[in-house]
């Protein structure tokens, strides 16, 4: 019989993890109230502040984990976790650095050059170099291993071509990892002949071209390359590991805190507004709605601290995930009982502003970074079902 | 008392589940249900002293942790014990807490979350509607209130006046009725104790054991869905049965989160029976998500078995029916959201305009 039984192990907070999360705190309370930014939902994708990624660059507060050699501080995943819940909650606008950070950077540490990581991470941390994601494609969405942009070998290097869709932010960006096929296609060995290599956006023969979502505003871009050159030592990794390298990266990706805290900022507002005259029928729906981030804050933490013993769990991430996602769904659902949700903008009305919004962005939180069913996909792989 | 997980707890547990397996089978399960006691497994528990897990060695017991006996409590739910071993567990706790005499044979916990029974000069009256184990029992362990005050009885059952029901899994649920009855033992106050902090640990309890029964749920679909064929292949091939066993993995694996960061905090806790708002928001996390994962999970699992699970002779329903019935005791999903919505706002409403940022969320990262 497989097993269904999942192991959360406590996360180690030790006194610095508890006063990175008080000085964390500080700076955003006192941000918030100079004006030094305006709370906004689902801001670790919807948030894009340049000049505030460069304040908590100066903080010290990008790149935490990484090798002081190469712009970090070294410390625990644990340490990263706390500021980045912080940032969440606070509603700070992140998103420009969040990848980087999140992803690109770690891949970098573990794939890139020596000269990758001492020229670009040291920016990264300082938050002023980011970096967008060139997967999904016009053809290949959950089916990632279809990807169609080709590089091929050139004279001391490789000339890259194909069209990557919805990179989020990728007009801030000063670079792109770009999922690329330079093997044969083999429809035996799908997943192989696939590098990843990191892309100058501003190398000749790019287009970034922005594209309107649903709420607004111009989030996602399709980027086009034609013929774009980049040296050998712009290869990510091995030539042709390329799946291997994203499918670990994704799983890293799944479990953070973003994947149950995007509209938390709303409900917190919610609640401010509705405290003093609360009902016991709403209570109780908040009261639900707490429970389960808890909870999920417990798995999520869990995961943390399984990837800091060094295990992959992958499953477990799906989880987070699966469930994160659909609960941040839920939440303005359930919050719309008591505060419908009809204006764009809530002309002044901060509330509305965000629950609006939360609910305009809301498909996208089930979508990014893989599909709900392709998580399920993933889990019951795990359960032994495929 | 040790309050964390020790390493002999874990022998305690490997031997607690040998017992279970070789003892506990589908069949003493439906058997207990048709009329057959199940005599040698109780003898079985009584003999391993697992009743007495959280009562110190010097009074005869195990001197487990907390964590163990919720451990043990989630593990024998797996095996849907027809034994009231956790309530057993709990009613050996408060003899042992209140420095009352531990019984080496069954007691009974005649307390559901509700009102205590009044202690009035020396004699106790009040109701308790749903005490667990009280067939078997050689005791009645009630909690009992004098002015406000909360303190341990206990009684003869022959001597008391009782209603035997049963709850939706057959598990024996007693109403307890005493009038002017005269303890034949009467602790003094329990430092640390209060109705509402003996609620909540319940409640825990209750969680630890949907939160065990989930799993062994979750388990069954697992091995059935690989098992029976249809159009040819296993269930388990398709999409849509493979996405039920997903969403059943998910909430059990948030349930077991809830319970065991609940019981990580109890244990760390001074005054696990306090009440007090450090495990609250704990503890009515883990009742409040298993009790939601308790629907969820039966109704994915019940239609992934289809007919075979809804027979009597399949295990499944055994389960079933008791995290049906357990979800309800010491307050539901329903209760403990609206109590934590409402500690939530209370705290926002102490604090003045401007100082309020961040108050959900202290409520949900302490
Ligand atoms: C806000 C946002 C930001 C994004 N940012 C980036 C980014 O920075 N970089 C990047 O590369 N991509 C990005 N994406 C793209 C994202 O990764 C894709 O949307 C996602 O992988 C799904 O691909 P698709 O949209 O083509 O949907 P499709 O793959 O076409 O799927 C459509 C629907 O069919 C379902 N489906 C597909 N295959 C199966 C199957 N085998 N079984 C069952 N159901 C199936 C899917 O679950 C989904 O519900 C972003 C998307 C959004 C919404």
């Amino acid at each position: 019989m497989e097993s269904v039984r999942f192991n959360f192990p406590a996360p180690e907070i030790d006194q610095s993890v508890d006063e990175l999360r008080k000085e964390v705190r500080a700076f955003l309370d006192e941000e918030r109230r100079s004006g030094g930014f305006v709370p906004v939902t689902d801001c670790w994708c919807a948030g894009v502040d340049p000049a505030f990624s460069r304040k908590l660059g100066r903080q010290g507060w990008i790149g935490v984990t990484w090798p002081r050699q190469y712009g970090g501080r070294e410390l625990s995943a644990l340490h990263r976790y706390v500021i980045t819940e912080e940032l969440l909650v606070a509603g700070a606008p992140v998103h420009a650095h969040w990848i980087a950070d999140r992803q690109s950077g770690p891949l970098i540490l573990a794939t890139g050059t020596e000269d990758m990581k001492r020229n670009i991470l040291p920016r990264i941390a300082a938050g002023e170099c980011f970096v967008a994601l060139g997967l999904s494609e016009p053809e290949s969405g959950s089916d990632l291993a279809s990807v169609r942009t080709r590089a091929h070998r050139v004279e001391g290097g490789w000339e890259i071509t194909g069209t990557k869709l919805w990179s989020s932010g990728a007009q801030h960006c000063q670079y792109m990892t770009v999922l690329a096929r330079t093997g044969e296609r083999d429809p035996n060995r799908r997943h192989e002949g696939l590098t990843q290599f990191l892309v100058p956006l501003d190398s000749p023969g790019v287009t970034v071209r922005g594209i309107r979502d649903m709420s607004g505003v111009e989030h996602f871009n399709e980027s086009h390359f034609e013929k774009v050159f980049v040296p050998d030592d712009a290869v990510l990794g091995q030539v042709g590991e390329g799946w291997k390298q994203i499918t670990s990266e994704l799983a890293l990706e799944r479990s953070g805190p973003e994947r149950f805290l995007s509209t938390f900022v709303a409900l917190e507002r919610a609640l401010q507004q509705g405290a003093a005259a609360m009902t016991g029928h709403q209570a109780a729906v908040v009261g639900s709605i707490i429970a389960r981030i808890r909870a999920l804050r417990a798995m999520s933490l869990g995961v943390a601290a399984l990837l800091g013993q060094g295990h992959s769990p992958e499953v477990e991430a799906a989880l987070v995930k699966d469930l994160g996602t659909r609960l941040e769904q839920d939440i303005i659902e359930r919050l719309r009982e008591f505060w419908p949700v009809r204006m764009k903008q809530g002309y002044g009305d901060e509330l509305q502003y965000l629950l609006s919004d939360s609910l305009l962005r809301q498909p996208s939180f089930t979508l990014r970074g893989g599909t709900n069913e392709v998580l399920k996909g993933i889990i019951a792989r795990g359960m032994g079902l495929r | 008392m040790g309050f964390d997980m020790e390493q002999t707890d874990q022998l305690i547990l490997d031997t607690a589940h040998r017992l279970f397996t070789d003892q506990c089978g589908a069949d003493v399960v439906n058997g207990a249900e048709r009329g057959e006691a199940p005599e040698r497994l109780r003898q079985a528990i009584l003999d391993a002293g697992l009743t007495l897990a959280w009562v110190p060695e010097a009074a005869g017991g195990v001197g487990g942790s907390l964590a163990l006996g919720l451990n043990l409590i989630r593990q024998a739910a797996g095996f849907a014990l027809p034994v009231p071993l956790a309530d057993a567990l709990v009613a050996n706790l408060l003899l042992a807490e209140s420095g009352l005499a531990v019984t080496e044979r069954w007691a009974a916990l005649a307390f559901d979350g509700d009102e205590l029974p009044v202690l009035l000069q020396g004699e106790v009256n009040g109701v308790v509607a749903a005490a667990a184990g009280a067939p078997e029992a050689a005791v009645l362990v009630v909690p009992v209130t004098e002015k406000g005050v909360v303190k341990i009885a206990t009684f003869a059952p022959s001597t008391i006046e009782m209603e035997h029901q049963e709850s939706l899994a057959g598990e024996a649920r007693t109403r307890v009725i005493l009038k002017s009855a005269i303890p034949g033992q009467l602790s003094g106050p329990v430092d640390g104790m209060t109705a509402d902090g003996l609620k909540q640990f319940c409640a825990l309890v209750r969680a630890c054991q949907i939160a065990g029964a989930l799993e062994k749920i979750g388990e069954l679909t697992v091995g059935y869905v690989k098992e029976r064929q249809q159009f040819g292949r296993p269930l388990g091939k398709f999409q849509a049965v493979q996405h039920k066993v997903a969403d059943i993995a998910g909430e059990s694996a948030l349930a077991g989160a809830a319970v065991e960061q609940a019981v990580r905090r109890v244990s760390a806790h001074p005054e696990p029976f306090s009440g007090d708002s450090d495990i609250f928001l704990p503890l009515a996390t883990a009742k409040v998500v298993a009790s939601e994962a308790a629907g969820k999970v039966t109704r994915d699992a019940h239609q992934a078995h289809g007919a075979m699970g809804f027979s009597f002779e399949y295990p499944l329903q055994q389960y079933s029916r008791r995290v049906w019935s357990w979800r309800e005791e010491f307050g539901s999903e329903f209760y403990w959201s609206e109590r934590l919505g409402m500690a939530v706002a209370a705290e926002i409403s102490a604090l003045g305009a401007g100082e309020v940022a961040g108050c959900a969320w202290d409520a949900v990262s302490r």
